[in-house]
């Protein structure tokens, strides 16, 4: 029997007051009780980056991350990026250099570019595959998405 | 299960010692992943996280303190960590992936006891020193001492790891870390901690500690001594390389044969010393 944890999350700016078993993962939480898909599932085992969220501005694996532990930190998602209906210029640069294909991968990586530019504005394009190395993409080849990020240099 | 989250120790070493099979929870990124894969189900999970003085960095007059729930990511941005304890920050900085150095711990990586991890070759190689908490007080033994076995500690039950002190080492010494991976994010093949000290261009003081090619990290006192009062030619590295190999026990694994592994060492050796030497200053 799983004694229930009792918690307040909160997510892109807002409280989720929850009842959650402790073994649950914030990425179960997301995606089951909170309907925000959005973040992906990929191996449930960090190895592949695509439940990447943000904790207080830091990229963090939803799936080994216990919900129970991040009461009162400020957690962003993919849902949480854009602002007034507009693309992140991230996304936008994504997609204008044709780096999404399936786009599976890109919720994590829209928020690991996201955490990297905003403390380094103008990466190199070695900074930026070093900051990707959390996240594996299974059809882009990283090229254009490299690109895409780097073409944001000088930009907040 | 069970979740707890106590204050200090002394509340997390009281939990501990109430259900059978609690375990802490520090980084979670391997907990996690092994409660995910249905490979362990603890009764109590015992959170580290609201306990101050495990995340706490100390400085004494002879090396660091470094608390069992700094994350890597802390400890890769420590620039007291210099001279010999550099091997420290240099394995914390390279180490996984970005997502990961941004949980996990060093209480998680000196407890899990994983031989593919690398933080436990660095703190051996600095002679690190790993201060425990238990029901009779704390004690504090060397991390060699600590890691008896592949995934296995010499931690008794109730028992938690508090902190760990990385001495400030051999003056002029630097330390260096180098992992050989088939991607950068990857767990090495085979991976080199090392704290070097010259007099001019002799070796003064070697102490080389291997990674991922036994049950725990590869010491040789008499690679080491190989090494002393020599130029580091190539064939002194060689035949430091070869004691290293001729006592590795690695395995065969996807990341490469075990005859692979041992190939390696010599020539990841060579490069460890080559790119340490170039920082030490005397
Ligand atoms: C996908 C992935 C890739 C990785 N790649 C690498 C790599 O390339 N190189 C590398 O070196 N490492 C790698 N690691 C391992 C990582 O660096 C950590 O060593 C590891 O995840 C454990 O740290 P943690 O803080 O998350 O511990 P947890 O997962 O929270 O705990 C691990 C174990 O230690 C116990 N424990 C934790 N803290 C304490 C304490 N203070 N006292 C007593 N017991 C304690 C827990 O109960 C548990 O049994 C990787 C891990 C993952 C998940
Ligand atoms: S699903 Fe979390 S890292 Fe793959
Ligand atoms: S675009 Fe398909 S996995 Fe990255």
């Amino acid at each position: 029997m799983s004694d229930k944890v009792s918690v307040s999350l909160h997510i892109n700016g807002k409280d989720h007051a929850l009842t959650v078993a402790p073994e649950r993962t914030l990425l179960d939480v997301l995606r089951e009780d909170l309907r925000a898909t959005g973040t992906r599932r990929g191996c449930d085992e960090g190895s592949c980056g695509a439940c990447t969220v943000l904790v207080d501005g830091v990229p963090v694996l939803s799936c080994l991350s216990l919900p129970a532990r991040l009461a009162g930190r400020a957690i962003t998602t993919i849902e949480g990026v854009e602002a007034g209906g507009e693309l992140h210029p991230v996304q936008r640069a994504l997609v204008q250099h044709g780096a999404v294909q399936c786009g599976f991968c890109m919720s994590g990586i829209v928020l690991a570019a996201k955490a990297l530019l905003e403390h380094t504005p103008s990466p190199t394009e070695d900074e930026v595959r070093q900051a990707l190395g959390s996240n594996v993409c299974r059809c882009s080849g990283y090229v254009r998405v490299v690109q895409a990020i780097v073409s944001l240099g000088g930009r907040p | 299960m069970r979740y707890a989250e106590p204050g200090s120790v002394e509340e997390g070493l009281a939990l501990l010692s109430t259900t059978e099979d609690a375990r802490c929870l520090a980084g979670g990124a391997s907990l996690v992943a092994m409660m995910n894969a249905g490979r362990v189900a603890p009764g109590m999970l015992v959170s580290l996280h609201h306990i101050p003085e495990l995340s706490t960095i100390t400085e004494a007059a002879d090396g660091l303190w470094l608390g069992a729930m700094c994350t890597h990511r802390t400890v890769a941005a420590e620039a007291r960590l210099r001279g010999a304890m550099e091997v420290v920050r240099s394995a914390a900085s390279q180490l996984a992936h970005p997502a990961i150095r941004n949980m996990a711990t060093v209480g998680g990586s000196l407890c899990l006891a994983d031989p593919q991890t690398e933080l436990p070759v660095a703190l051996v190689a600095s002679s690190a020193r790993a201060e425990v908490a238990g029901s009779a007080g704390r004690r504090t033994l060397p991390v060699e001492a600590l890691l008896v076995d592949s995934f296995r500690t010499s931690l008794a039950r109730g028992e938690l790891l508090t902190r760990v002190f990385i001495p400030r080492g051999v003056d002029g010494a630097a330390g260096h870390h180098l992992r050989f991976s088939r991607v950068s994010s990857d767990y090495p093949t085979v991976s080199i901690s090392l704290v070097l000290a010259m007099d001019g261009d002799r070796c003064r003081h070697a102490r080389v500690v291997v990674g991922s090619c036994g049950p725990v990290p590869l010491h040789v006192d008499a690679a080491d001594q190989r090494l002393v009062g020599t130029r580091l030619e190539a064939a002194d590295v060689a035949e430091a390389g070869r004691l290293l190999a001729q006592a590795a026990a690695p395995l065969d694994d996807v990341r490469g044969s075990a005859e692979y592994r041992r190939m390696l060492i010599p020539r990841l050796l060579g490069r460890a010393l080559s790119q340490a030497r170039e920082r030490t200053h005397v």
